[in-house]
């Protein structure tokens, strides 16, 4: 597996997981619980961003491998 | 008017009075009930049944009857509003064991033996009596008992640990029916739920119990035990993925040559630690 490839992946499973963080964080009638999954969701929405900017750098230095 | 028509309206109407008044008396639980409570009760109950059985005079009966349904009722609100009267009509609490030891002359004054006592601590699991710091008998006879602080059983406050709050849950189906309050009460619709059991591949008719917890996963139960569900295991799973996401942006930190990507992959692990820290208990617990 590729570099990218293996960052891509990451990143996939980071945006599922922040799906299913905004989901509980809109389904609970606890505020606690809601500001905490929030929060998650906007540190890990940070990562995000971060490894997105990196998969266009590897894929502009690796264009072969571009789209997996 | 024969006797037995006149005795079987005595009965009909003392029936639903009775019932009635009983209501009005309050919800107290007979388990509850001081002495005095009971004696209440069963003057309420003997009038009953003579003035149904039409052996008294009926306006003697029902005055006296009056008095022992309204009396309860006036002292009861009395008693709210003042602690002397609520001592003087319900009687104090008796403390039986104080700092560890036992209080010989109150256990008298409860006309209690030490036989006795023993046997109320050990209903309230306290076998040995060195593990309980303070024994109260209240009112109404009930015994209660505080363990010694190093008695007690543990709880996550004592451990320090963080746990998620957790409302009580709401049973969404009983019987295979929808009930449409408790899915409001949680800001959910009879379609999601459909959707649910459409997920989990039942049919509503199987359902006899469905409830939904604080984070909005749902339990079910079916009619038919020979059909495994699977149990809600979705915190769990996020907790895993997360967990392995920062496996993997570790080992990316660590592949690159790239001074910047190293910088941004570390910076990343650190920020994604402290959010599966600050998830934890939200997940797990």
């Amino acid at each position: 597996m590729t570099v990218s490839a293996k960052v891509k992946q990451t990143l996939a499973s980071l945006k599922g997981v922040q799906a299913t963080l905004n989901l509980y964080a809109t389904q609970t009638n606890n505020d606690e619980i809601k500001t905490k999954f929030m929060e998650a969701v906007s540190a890990t929405n940070d990562i995000i961003k971060d490894l997105e900017d990196r998969v266009k750098v590897l894929e502009f230095q690796e264009p072969q491998y571009k789209g997996y | 008017m024969p006797e037995w028509l006149i005795i079987l309206i005595l009965a009909v109407s003392l029936y639903f009075l009775t019932l009635f008044a009983v209501r009005v008396m309050g919800k107290r639980q007979p388990s509850r009930m001081t002495p005095f409570n009971f004696v209440n009760y069963m003057v309420i109950a003997i009038l009953v049944s003579f003035m149904a059985l039409n052996l008294i005079n009926l306006p003697f009966g029902f005055i006296a009857l009056g008095v022992w349904v309204l009396a309860p009722i006036a002292l009861d609100y009395l008693a709210i509003k003042s602690k002397r009267i609520h001592d003087l009509v319900y009687g104090k609490e008796t403390i039986l064991v104080k700092q560890g030891k036992v209080m010989e002359e109150n256990l008298l004054k409860a006309r209690l033996s030490g036989e006795e006592l023993l046997r109320a601590l050990r209903s309230k699991n306290a076998f040995n009596v060195t593990d309980v710091e303070f024994a109260i008998m209240e009112a109404t006879g009930d015994i209660n008992v505080l363990l010694k602080s190093d008695k007690k059983p543990i709880t996550p406050h004592d451990m320090e640990w963080k746990v998620s709050p957790q409302t009580e849950p709401q049973t969404v189906i009983l019987d295979g029916n929808i009930m449409s309050e408790p899915l409001a009460n949680m800001g959910l619709t009879p379609n999601w739920l459909k959707t649910q059991l459409e997920k989990a591949g039942v049919a509503l008719d199987n359902v006899f119990l469905a409830q939904v917890d604080t984070s909005g996963d749902l339990y079910i139960d079916l009619f038919d035990d020979a059909i495994e569900l699977p149990q809600p295991k979705v915190k769990e799973l996020v907790f895993a993925t997360l967990e392995e996401s920062l496996a993997d942006i570790k080992r990316c930190a660590l592949d690159t040559n790239h001074e910047e990507a190293k910088n941004m992959y570390s910076k990343n692990a650190d920020k994604l630690e402290k959010v599966i820290e600050n998830l934890r208990p939200y997940l797990l617990r």
